[in-house]
């Protein structure tokens, strides 16, 4: 279970990311988090891998303040919360299997870190991985040879062979067209409901967070304006989340 | 509308005012180089050099160009190629600590300024200049050549090495750093491999300079297939400079071929 | 390849849903042993040597701190020369480039539509190319006679042969919408080659030829070794009189020069660009 609690961020700059956000997500949910660009979308996501410090409040994973987290607990910690990004972020002249291994390498000991010595377990560990997300034939090839989608896809089997327990994804199909995009919405769909990940996704496509997610967070200049099921989305709601005259600072 | 074609008008007398300076400029350092005309002095003996050092190409000196022996073109050639092939690989020892002192994403600016000064410092000294200081460490021979390319290498590989590391993705890093690594794990896993393709793309470009680069060592006595080739022409062997010019075009030749499609396939896959 | 890939057996792996994929054997031994060989052979035949290496390098530095400081009163012989391979560069590099224009247009296949042609003006780029600067620079000697007509010669060759063979390539390259419209309205091939397809490339062939410029002051510098002249003659001279100071101011000539002259192009390029 995740848990904000008075969560506040604001940046060395003084931008206020986050202001006041009170939430409880629960294990196995799928949760879309829709907003405006700059209002505090990628910070709420961020935080929870602590990629992003919080600079009020509490913030608890499973009942750890994950704030004190440092060094090696925090590591330890990230391993069970993996995140996906909108560039994919894979090293585009290793072959693919090397790029979802590379997610295993803080679990293994130094020297078969050093020399890339991966055992047999941990490859079919990130082939299982690449099925999932139907790029198992594709393990052998290069990265830089697969489409925008199918890197995303690699991404996605990335964070997977790690096994979190939770998948966040900050905008993964911004880039994509909107064939691919639903594609790899629909993996994230299966992988919540076959493997019960908990699943937080930013996306600035409101059609999309809408029929994908069980429930939406709206987000508004760091503030929650919106936190509920699809079903309670309406028009006013909408409005009152994207109204540009609204966007104060 | 109007103002559209105002503007687009008063954009055209300008270019032709530009053209003309450019011209105007072109014209007088072109007449003020005139002296590099100089010293020219065609005889008829030039003309016969000439057509000699044809003639020699078309009729080379045979045993010279399929000999084995260690003056035969073949050993002249892997001479060469080993000196080229070591002198790339010494520069890019040195050039590789030497680049990530000089990248401005690993360093601050001031520390780059002073590294950038110094390659650009090592770049300007001549390959012949090198190769003479190297004879006095090392006598004169391949041993010379090898540590001349090694440092006229420096110049461009790191030059080279240092857009790749400016240009690494830090993406990669921020998501090795979302799923737990250590500061080794991402330089291991994050950063290595990014660069190694691009590295060994550069490698094998300079190999191929390099090798045109030890063709010519010779002339200060530094090993490869240029001294024996300087022997044959001020002795008029017409026949043996042919067989040595046929060798080193083929050699040339070959090795771009092969490092174009090396490249290619390194980084394009 | 495909014998290596026989020889050693591709892994198989078993996923627990039954699939199985199989990963051909690493390429990675063969590597490593094939550099492993070319290190060998080349540290016997070029007589390599460490321990050499870092007993003697001390003869390397002691050259390099004579030549500090450089003797600044000997730059009144040295910019003359120095000017002069500025010169032979600029001419060169300069009628170098004109003569690549028409060699590039028949060298390159979506212009010049004859196969023959094609072949035949890449193949003399490519002999010129590869024959190194300083090599054609001595040959010049025998054949012009020593001084810096036969430097400008050789320089000529290097950026005929460098700016023809870009030029081309980069040709081949180019939008040909324009240029095949022109030619349906009759306009002839030259005409409608000036019109359409020479705006398209002017920019790149300048940045390239410049390029090439600035390459040649730097290698001009030590043609005069061969006799071809500019500032390696008397580079050459000092350097065997082992006056290393003047040997210093040269050198520091020269980067002075090389960096102006680089900077000043690298602007114009970026302008081109």
């Amino acid at each position: 279970m995740i848990k904000f609690e008075h969560v506040s961020k604001t940046y060395p700059n003084g931008v206020k990311g986050l202001q006041d956000i009170n939430l409880e997500i629960q294990d196995g949910e799928f949760i879309g988090i829709i907003g405006m660009s700059g209002a505090g979308k990628s910070t709420l996501i961020r935080t929870i891998n602590r990629l992003n410090d919080i600079t009020e409040g509490q913030l608890t994973v499973d009942g750890v303040e994950i704030s004190g987290l440092k060094g090696k607990s925090l590591r330890q910690y990230r391993r069970k919360v993996g995140m996906i990004f909108q560039s994919y972020n894979l090293v585009p002249r290793i072959s693919v299997i090397k790029n979802v291994l590379s997610s295993l390498v803080p679990d293994m000991p130094i020297m078969r870190v050093m020399f890339g010595l991966f055992s047999k377990e941990d490859k079919i560990k990130a082939l299982e991985a690449l099925d999932r997300v139907s790029m198992l034939d594709k393990a052998f090839v290069r990265t830089d040879q697969l489409s925008g989608g199918q890197q995303q896809r690699v991404s996605l089997a990335r964070t997977l062979a790690q096994n979190p327990s939770v998948l966040l994804a900050d905008e993964p199909v911004a880039a994509l067209d909107p064939v691919t995009a639903h594609e790899v919405m629909d993996d994230f769909k299966r992988i919540n409901e076959e493997l019960g990940q908990t699943v937080l996704i930013n996306i600035h496509h409101v059609d999309l967070a809408l029929e994908y997610s069980k429930r939406i967070i709206g987000i508004r200049s760091g503030k929650i304006v919106y936190d509920g099921p699809v079903s309670g989305i309406t028009k006013d709601i909408l409005d009152l989340i994207y109204s540009k005259d609204g966007a104060d600072k | 509308m109007n103002k559209k074609l105002e503007t687009v008008l008063s954009k055209e007398p300008s270019r032709r005012v530009q053209y003309s300076i450019t011209g105007a400029i072109l014209l007088i350092l072109l007449v003020s180089s005139s002296p590099a005309l100089g010293g020219a002095n065609m005889t008829s003996k030039g003309f016969e050099i000439g057509w000699n050092i044809l003639t020699g190409i078309f009729t080379p000196d045979t045993s010279l160009l399929f000999g084995l022996g260690d003056s035969g073109v073949a050993y002249l050639i892997l001479q060469t190629i080993a000196i080229a092939f070591l002198g790339t690989l010494v520069g890019a020892v040195i050039a590789v600590p030497l680049s990530f002192i000089s990248a401005t994403n690993i360093v601050p600016r001031p520390v780059v300024l002073v590294t950038r000064f110094i390659i650009m410092a090592i770049r300007t000294v001549p390959s012949l200049v090198y190769g003479l200081m190297f004879i006095r460490v090392t006598g004169p021979g391949p041993f010379a050549g090898v540590m001349t390319l090694a440092i006229v290498s420096i110049g461009m590989i790191s030059k080279l090495f240092i857009e790749t590391i400016e240009d690494l993705d830090t993406g990669i890093l921020e998501s090795l750093d979302a799923f737990g690594s250590t500061l080794f794990q991402k330089i291991r896993y994050g950063i290595l491999p990014q660069l190694g393709s691009d590295f060994i793309s550069i490698l094998v470009y300079r190999f191929d300079m390099n090798l045109r680069e030890a063709t010519i060592l010779g002339l200060v006595g530094a090993g490869g297939i240029g001294a024996p080739m300087i022997f044959a022409l001020s002795a008029y062997h017409w026949h043996q400079v042919g067989a040595i010019l046929i060798g080193l075009f083929l050699l040339v030749f070959i090795v771009e071929i092969l490092s174009d499609k090396l490249r290619q396939k390194i980084l394009h896959g | 390849m495909k014998l290596y890939d026989k020889l050693f057996d591709a892994e198989k792996f078993t996923l627990t849903n039954g699939k199985t994929v199989s990963q051909k054997f690493t390429r990675m031994p063969l590597i490593i042993l094939m550099l492993l060989i070319g290190i060998t052979v080349s540290v016997w035949v070029t007589g390599f040597s460490l321990t050499m290496l870092f007993t003697n390098i001390t003869g390397f530095w002691q050259i390099l701190a004579s030549m500090f400081p450089p003797k600044l009163s000997y730059f009144f012989q040295v910019w003359r020369p120095l000017l002069m391979t500025i010169q032979m560069s600029f001419f060169g590099s300069f009628f170098g480039s004109l003569m690549a224009l028409p060699f590039a247009v028949l060298a390159a296949s979506n212009i010049t539509n004859n196969r023959v042609i094609n072949l035949v003006v890449r193949f003399i780029l490519t002999v010129v190319r590869t024959i190194p600067t300083l090599v054609s620079a001595l040959i010049a000697t025998y054949i012009f006679g020593l001084g810096t007509f036969a430097g400008t010669v050789a320089i000529f060759l290097f950026s005929f042969s460098f700016v023809g063979k870009q030029l081309f390539e980069y040709i081949e390259t180019v939008d040909m919408g324009a240029y095949e419209a022109l030619t349906a309205t009759g306009a002839d091939t030259p005409r409608a080659f000036v019109t359409t397809i020479f705006p398209q490339i002017l920019p790149t062939y300048l940045s390239t030829a410049l390029f090439a410029f600035e390459g040649n002051v730097r290698y001009a510098a030590i043609l005069g070794y061969v006799g071809a002249g500019g500032i390696g003659m008397i580079l050459n001279e000092k350097i065997g009189w082992r006056e290393f100071q003047s040997v210093g101011m040269i050198l520091l000539s020269i980067f002075v020069a090389v960096v102006i002259i680089e900077t000043v192009s690298q602007q114009l390029r970026k302008y081109l660009s």
